[in-house]
């Protein structure tokens, strides 16, 4: 329970209401794919996406979006908090979180500093939502 | 608060927002004066800071040494960057895995690899310490419980490094495929926790307190928003990582990896541990080396392809050790390199590494994209030729695998550094310390009551001696040795 109360306030503040749909898309709509795959290569540090991504320390960020949180079960080292969530990953949920993942969600397993720059966050995930599209 | 619905009711919900910015009390800063202390939370013989590789090491030896021990790590979780690391070790002059092998190998023959490297700066002392101890170190590992394979297999468990391939030295503990740091870290954590070291996770060391005599005395925590102080009695150790995501550090002390588009290491390297160290008067070493990674084996053919720099000249090996290129260009090309390819040498489609700059029916067409010197490519292409034929690379010595004559368009030019290039690098130097981990001031007399071990201090690996393992060799054994030393360092 306390974990759902936690992930309760994750929610809260991931997705506060100045966090615009217009903007995150605007932003999206903007996007430089290939800065965003530049900015991709420090999460490669744990992250694999593509054709022939595997879990790494991270999970494999294959057909990421649309994915229901912490929900690959064949990846063993989700959090608590992500297992417990079953809502799906959105690019204005990921947009988001990637702004400070741990001062958002401290008990994410996830060690990575965000990206503080809106534009920068924007190109990360249009690049992150051609790269995981993954033909099935 | 599963469905989209309920979720749109928790956005609704949210008005007030939950996002305001910590505002913290207590910064990270200049020794604090140990009279000036209004009250300590807490005491403790050893205070180690940060929970990767180097500090669980040394927070498990100051136990055994019968010290207390707190063990901070800033993150929510220990581990570090080793925790996301290859896990591999670089160990050698007969480890259990070598003779298992049937590898001979001997502590000269290894510190002779090494040193035999000719990489400027290396520090010889602490590479004849950890050669002749390096197996007798491997051993202690796998008796903490890292696990090493029972049956170890040539090129699973015992890999050749780069550096005297026919020798190999780099040892992985058994994991699934990007897990064996991990594996490594929840050994050292479980068995530190077994032997009662406190771990304290998201505490940060924000100040030293430093006496009148210049002596480390404890440390200004940060816990969330709560300050508080520590009081050591023997040392404090600090292993806190190296300095990459603190790019104003970066930028400051190391302005060639300014320019490695790449960050490689977790959240927490921000440099804390090597200015805490200075903040008490230690002095640092080495400050401008890093490791930087061109890796271009993982690129199918593309170390039959020709790597340039701005003269439109040859400068290494393209098949060297992925370390060792991105040194070479980091370093002595002014961070400025291109990679050449013809039809046969052409990179995988799909490559997420390097963009393509060019494209061409010639060498002279190729050359004049680039903008290089008139004529010079078309000569580096020729020389280069006039040898592959018989598969030698006179200049640089490149493996018969991939030394063929360069002929046949499309001719392509690919940025392997600069803004857009996948380009990971991390930093090496660090404060100055003695063999013991005692770190230096600049004088090289040791501060008293501070210890260094890990990225934090100038370990083993310098920028040019690049070798998979040497990072966690040094980390592991000097992490050792620094929490040994803080344990039987007189109380003040």
């Amino acid at each position: 329970m306390t974990l759902l109360l936690r992930f309760t306030c994750l929610l809260l503040v991931l997705l506060p209401p100045t966090v615009q749909a217009d903007e995150v898309d605007n932003r999206l709509a903007l996007a430089d794919t290939d800065r965003g795959r530049v900015l991709f290569g420090a999460c490669r540090l744990c992250h694999e996406v593509g054709e022939n991504a595997a879990h790494r320390v991270g999970p494999s960020l294959q057909r990421i979006f649309g994915r229901v949180v912490g929900s690959q079960a064949d990846f063993p080292a989700y959090s608590p908090g992500f297992v417990a969530a079953d809502f799906v990953w959105t690019p204005k949920l990921m947009y988001a979180w990637l702004e400070a993942p741990l001062a958002k969600f401290p008990e994410s397993t996830m060690l990575a500093p965000g990206i503080s720059d809106p534009q920068d966050r924007a190109d990360l995930i249009a690049y992150l939502m051609r790269a995981s599209a993954g033909e099935r | 608060m599963t469905d989209s619905l309920g979720r749109r009711q928790l956005l609704a919900a949210a008005l007030g927002g939950a996002t305001a910015a910590v505002a913290s009390a207590v910064a990270a800063g200049p020794a604090v004066d140990h009279a000036a202390v209004p009250a300590w939370d807490r005491v403790v013989d050893v205070l180690v800071v940060g929970g990767g590789a180097a500090g669980v090491c040394a927070a498990i030896e100051a136990r055994a040494a019968g010290a207390s021990v707190i063990l901070l790590e800033s993150m929510p979780h220990a581990g570090g960057s080793s925790a996301v690391s290859g896990g591999v070790i670089f160990a050698g002059g007969g480890t259990f895995m070598q003779r298992a092998l049937g590898v001979s190998d001997t502590p000269d023959a290894m510190y002779d690899a090494v040193a035999g490297s000719g990489a400027p700066g290396l520090p010889l002392e602490r590479l004849r310490l950890y050669c002749e101890q390096s197996a007798t170190h491997l051993a202690w590992l796998r008796t903490l419980g890292v696990p090493y394979a029972d049956t170890p297999q040539l090129g699973t468990s015992l890999l050749a490094g780069s550096l005297q391939p026919a020798v190999p030295r780099c040892h992985r503990p058994q994991a699934p495929e990007g897990l064996a740091g991990q594996r490594l870290m929840q050994a050292l954590l479980a068995r530190a926790r077994r032997d009662s070291v406190l771990l304290l996770t998201g505490v940060s060391a924000q100040r030293l307190v430093v006496n009148a005599a210049g002596r480390v005395t404890g440390v200004q925590t940060l816990s969330g928003t709560r300050g508080g102080y520590t009081s050591v009695r023997r040392a404090v150790v600090l292993s806190c990582g190296g300095f990459i995501q603190q790019r104003d550090m970066v930028r400051q002390f190391a302005p060639q990896l300014y320019d490695c588009a790449t960050p490689w290491g977790v959240a927490g390297e921000l440099g804390l541990g090597v200015r805490l160290g200075m903040s008490a008067g230690g002095a640092a070493l080495r400050m401008a080396e890093g490791f930087s990674s061109i890796d271009l084996s993982a690129q199918g053919n593309a170390p039959s392809g020709l790597l340039v720099n701005a003269a439109g000249q040859r400068f290494i090996a393209e098949d060297a050790y992925a370390g060792a290129i991105g040194h070479a260009v980091t370093y002595r090309q002014d961070g400025r390199a291109w990679l050449i390819t013809d039809a046969a040498s052409n990179l995988p489609e799909g490559q997420q590494d390097y963009p393509r700059l060019a494209e061409a029916v010639s060498i002279g067409e190729l050359s004049e994209h680039l903008g290089l010197p008139r004529g010079a490519l078309q000569q580096s292409v020729a020389y280069y030729n006039r040898y592959a034929a018989r598969g030698e690379d006179p200049q640089f010595g490149k493996s018969r695998t991939y030394t063929r004559p360069f002929q046949g368009p499309p001719y392509r030019a690919w940025a392997v550094s600069g803004p857009r290039a996948f380009f990971p690098a991390y930093t090496l130097g660090g404060l100055a310390t003695d063999l013991d981990g005692a770190v230096l001031d600049a004088f090289g007399e040791p501060v008293t009551g501070l210890c260094a071990a890990g990225r934090t201090a100038a370990g083993l690996p310098t920028a040019a001696a690049g070798t998979e393992g040497l990072s966690l060799a040094d980390a592991t054994f000097f992490g050792r040795r620094a929490g040994r030393r803080a344990a039987t360092e007189l109380p003040g």
